[in-house]
């Protein structure tokens, strides 16, 4: 059947395209314009049409995430359930998180922490996430069975195995490392590491794991350069371990999380602790300029009452304190622990108003909108139902002003962002939130409307009030099915978990075996992901690696 | 197959449909039990919604107390691996707690992992005798300083504050909601100084793999309940065992493919067993399915305490009997079809 998306403005900036035009799509693709009569005509008059979104940087399934409701209870609110799903209205539910991405015009949304110890939990989360294909990064970088390897100095085949055959077991799509060997070492008793500092018992360093993990992403040809989470996140001086670890990267790929906690130089040199924070955006984007190598997700802040979620356990026991509500969950897990920490982002609070201006000015100080990522890092900075909010405040400077005149002083004192002047295009939002997000995960099917990208479309009323243009899209089409029309969701239907489908070493899975079974009692099988434990079918869909 | 209806042996269609019956004729119908593999709680909770049923999973005791502990105050846990890998000391909390077969594996180890491995363990316990809350309390008031002197927690104490990883492990049902929360009081007070952390036993029944999915599913953990067509959190109105001794529900659906000890109210509220092969007999409830026990009969995802994770077990042979989440899927279609007629 040909469908006609017929006379949208339409904005694909990978293909050059920002302007009135037609899509054409057929069995679940873009295909190019034809002569023939479509089946289906959609008229997008008025209307702008981009590909679906892609969400890279997304806390929506997992152990955490499931702590963080039982803490929280009261955090989102449930309604009586809308027609044909019964669970899509229940506040925090994976239904409710498939369903409010669809609404905006996303299709695809990546979870950036699965322990491969939990991950068959992980996975069956995902899986019940509805309208959406969604994917997980595969945590690595303080277990005991790398750290080992690395200690014992074996070679590179061996961690990439061993990285390899994680991925593999876990059905990751990519890698990420947390504040690596931080757990670790907090565990060990340290509560503070940086790049260079030893780790208790291994005699490694953060710069040492990554730098493996590195070359190890690299060697076995996953499409997503490895997902870096720093050191010493949300500390003022934040910016110097930030830049340490891209000049770590040596020049390979790597992908920065949330940057804009990061994003933070110490405000006063003479008592760096005690003297809070300035914005060191600028020299952020100055450090992305000059390393063609990296992306940023952003990990915008906005305002309310909101819960973190990491495996940084290090950082988490850290902002214990700062917890409001004053309850939290500390988890020395196996392997990487974690926390689930509460936190009101206070409306005109100086400490929350300065880092709501940061990271806009990360993304207004961009050249490079398609390395720089949409993301609040949900729920850390905010959820990502405030996507539409972010990027009213990128598209219209009026907007941003008004925000900001309600805001302290300290917003213009520690700052650029009052005097930005910058507005966002549509094709820069595209790049921002589709097209930039799918090249950073290595898929090539999606993020673009060219002929033969997967029919993942969105079509937005436009208006100049782009919180209310981007909050419920006219239409959303999910492989070229109907899936939302006038933001409400039409067709209940499953996207697939993204999974890499990356060949194990048969000598490192014996070892890990043997490893997995002295410290759980449980060897490889009890850490798999096997089809025959989801109950829905057809869940997983191949991604190939980098040839 | 093996299904009965009133006690007089049917076919599994017909089981079925007179389940699917019985549940829709229901006005405050309860689906409890949960002691099963995954893919069978995942539907009951799909059957409970479109019911408006009150969902209840065994073993809640101890996860009801745990729950409310946590949501008030939060936790400091770590994993029984961890533990046996890495603590050089541990105090067992309680009777439970000190005859855990856990125990056992940490008298017969040493850590092995961390700073602290090659050390001597310490094992400790605290007897909670009386009031576990008050012994719990006494052993904070001398941590914190608040008492003074010669007293066994004041050695527990100190023993504490010296541990380079320590745990503590208790047993929810035994330590009571209260006692938790003092517990968890008492580790964020430790944790001042040193890295101590909380280790809960499971209960034996699936009630750890049902809070996560109950949380992914409805937002929130059980108890739920779908009367007013949105999932609603209240561990006291949603009582599987409040609500059919006090005779608000109507029926219910029992779902427990593995082993487990049933509830006294299973004949005499109108109720639809599912039960592992085994455990099913005719006159077990007014209606009852066999169904193949996960991990023997069939594959299932199923909690894995020695791990504390969710892990799938494949069938270790065969069964003739179906799997409950069908039985339930194809229960819930016929409430559809009921419906839709």
């Amino acid at each position: 059947m040909l469908i006609r998306i017929k006379g949208g403005r339409v904005v694909d900036p990978t293909a050059g395209r920002d302007a009135v035009g037609d899509v054409d799509i057929e069995n679940g693709r873009v295909v190019a314009a034809s002569e023939r009569t479509p089946d289906r005509t959609i008229d997008a008059s008025g209307c702008v049409v981009m590909a679906g979104g892609v969400e890279v940087h997304s806390h929506i399934a997992g152990g955490n995430v499931v702590l963080s409701r039982l803490l929280l209870p009261d955090l989102y609110v449930s309604e009586a359930a809308p027609e044909g799903h019964p669970f899509a209205h229940a506040g925090g539910s994976a239904a409710w998180i498939g369903a409010n991405y669809a609404r905006m015009g996303y299709t695809t949304a990546v979870e950036p922490a699965m322990p491969p110890s939990n991950a068959l939990a992980t996975q069956l989360e995902l899986a019940d996430i509805p309208l959406l294909d969604r994917g997980a990064l595969a945590v690595m970088g303080n277990d005991d069975h790398l750290l080992s390897l690395l200690r014992e100095g074996e070679g590179r085949n061996a961690v990439r195995d061993l990285v390899a055959l994680n991925v593999a077991t876990s059905r990751g799509l990519g890698v990420k490392c947390i504040n690596a060997g931080g757990a670790s070492a907090f565990k060990d008793g340290m509560l503070r590491l940086s790049l260079d500092d030893e780790i208790p018992v291994y005699g490694l360093s953060t710069r040492r794991i990554m730098g493996a993990l590195l070359d190890a992403v690299e060697e076995i040809g996953v499409p997503h350069p490895l997902h870096v989470h720093c050191n010493n996140l949300g500390l003022p001086g934040a910016d110097e371990s930030f830049v340490a670890t891209l000049d770590a990267a040596e020049g390979r790929r790597i992908h920065f999380a949330h940057a804009q906690f990061y994003a933070y130089g110490v405000a006063d040199p003479e008592n760096p602790a005690t003297g809070g924070f300035r914005s060191a955006a600028e020299r952020i984007i100055r450090a992305m300029e000059t390393n063609p190598n990296a992306t940023f997700d952003v990990g915008q802040v906005v305002f309310g009452q909101t819960v973190t979620i990491s495996l940084d356990i290090l950082r988490q026991f850290a902002g214990r304190k700062g917890a409001k509500p004053k309850k939290w969950i500390l988890n020395a897990g196996d392997a990487e622990g974690g926390g689930v920490v509460p936190f009101l982002y206070r409306p005109k609070g100086p400490t929350s108003s300065l880092q709501w201006a940061i990271g806009l000015e990360l993304m207004l100080l961009s050249g490079d909108p398609e390395r720089t990522i949409l993301t609040t890092d949900h729920p850390n900075g905010g959820p990502f139902t405030e996507y539409p909010r972010i990027i009213h405040w990128l598209m219209d400077k009026e907007e941003r002003d008004r925000e900001i005149a309600t805001l302290p002083k300290i917003v213009g004192e520690r700052s650029s962002l009052p005097g930005l002047e910058r507005e966002y295009t549509l094709s820069e939002i595209a790049k921002l939130t589709r097209s930039g997000p799918a090249k950073l995960l290595g898929l090539d099917d999606r993020g673009h409307l060219r002929p033969g990208a997967r029919a993942d479309v969105a079509v937005y009323r436009d208006s100049k009030d782009r919180t209310a243009m981007f909050s419920r899209a006219r239409l959303v089409l999910k492989d070229g099915q109907t899936i939302v029309e006038d933001g409400e969701v039409v067709d209940w239907r499953a996207g697939h978990s993204l999974s890499l489908s990356v060949e194990s070493d048969k000598a490192m899975a014996r070892r890990s075996d043997a490893y997995l079974k002295d410290r759980f009692g449980a060897g490889l099988d009890s850490f798999a992901v096997p089809d025959e434990a989801f109950p829905m079918g057809d869940v997983f869909e191949d991604v190939a690696c980098r040839a | 197959m093996a299904a009965w209806v009133k006690g007089q042996e049917v076919g599994l269609d017909a089981a079925v449909s007179a389940a699917a019956a019985l549940l829709s004729s229901a006005r405050a119908p309860i689906v409890a039990g949960l002691n099963a593999e995954l893919s069978a709680v995942r539907a009951a909770f799909r059957l409970a919604a479109e019911t408006g049923a009150s969902v209840d999973t065994l073993g809640s005791e101890g996860t009801y107390a745990e729950l409310g502990a946590l949501s008030r105050g939060g936790a400091m846990t770590t994993t029984p691996a961890e533990t046996i890998g890495r603590a050089d000391t541990v105090l067992a909390v309680g009777a439970a707690a000190r005859s855990a077969p856990l125990i056992d594996a940490l008298r017969a180890s040493r850590p092995s992992r961390g700073v602290a491995a090659g050390a001597e363990r310490t094992l400790l316990t605290l007897d909670t005798a009386g009031d576990p809350a008050v012994a719990v309390a006494t052993l904070r008031a001398y941590a914190k300083g608040h008492l003074a002197g010669e007293h066994p927690s004041a050695d527990i104490a100190r023993a504490l504050f010296a541990a380079r990883f320590g745990v503590i492990l208790y047993d929810p049902a035994e330590l009571g909601e209260f006692g938790i929360e003092m517990l968890q009081a008492l580790g964020r007070d430790l944790n001042e100084s040193t890295r101590v952390f909380t280790l809960s036993l499971g209960s034996g029944s699936q009630d750890r793999a049902v809070v996560p999915l109950s949380a992914w599913t409805t937002g929130q953990a059980p108890r739920v309940g779908f009367g007013r067509g949105l999932p609603e959190h209240d561990p006291w109105r949603f009582d599987a065992a409040r609500l059919a001794a006090s005779g608000e529900a109507d029926a219910a659906l029992w779902l427990a493919s593995l082993p487990c000890e049933r509830p006294g109210w299973l004949g005499r509220l109108r109720t639809v067993a599912l039960l592992g092969e085994g455990a099913a007999a005719p006159d077990v409830a007014e209606i009852v399915i066999a169904v193949a026990v996960p991990g023997e009969g069939v594959g299932g995802t199923l909690w894995d305490e020695g791990r504390a994770a969710i892990a799938y077990r494949p069938a270790a042979g065969t069964s003739a009997l179906p799997a409950a989440a069908g039985v339930i899927e194809a229960i819930r279609r016929g409430l559809a079809s009921k419906e839709a007629a």
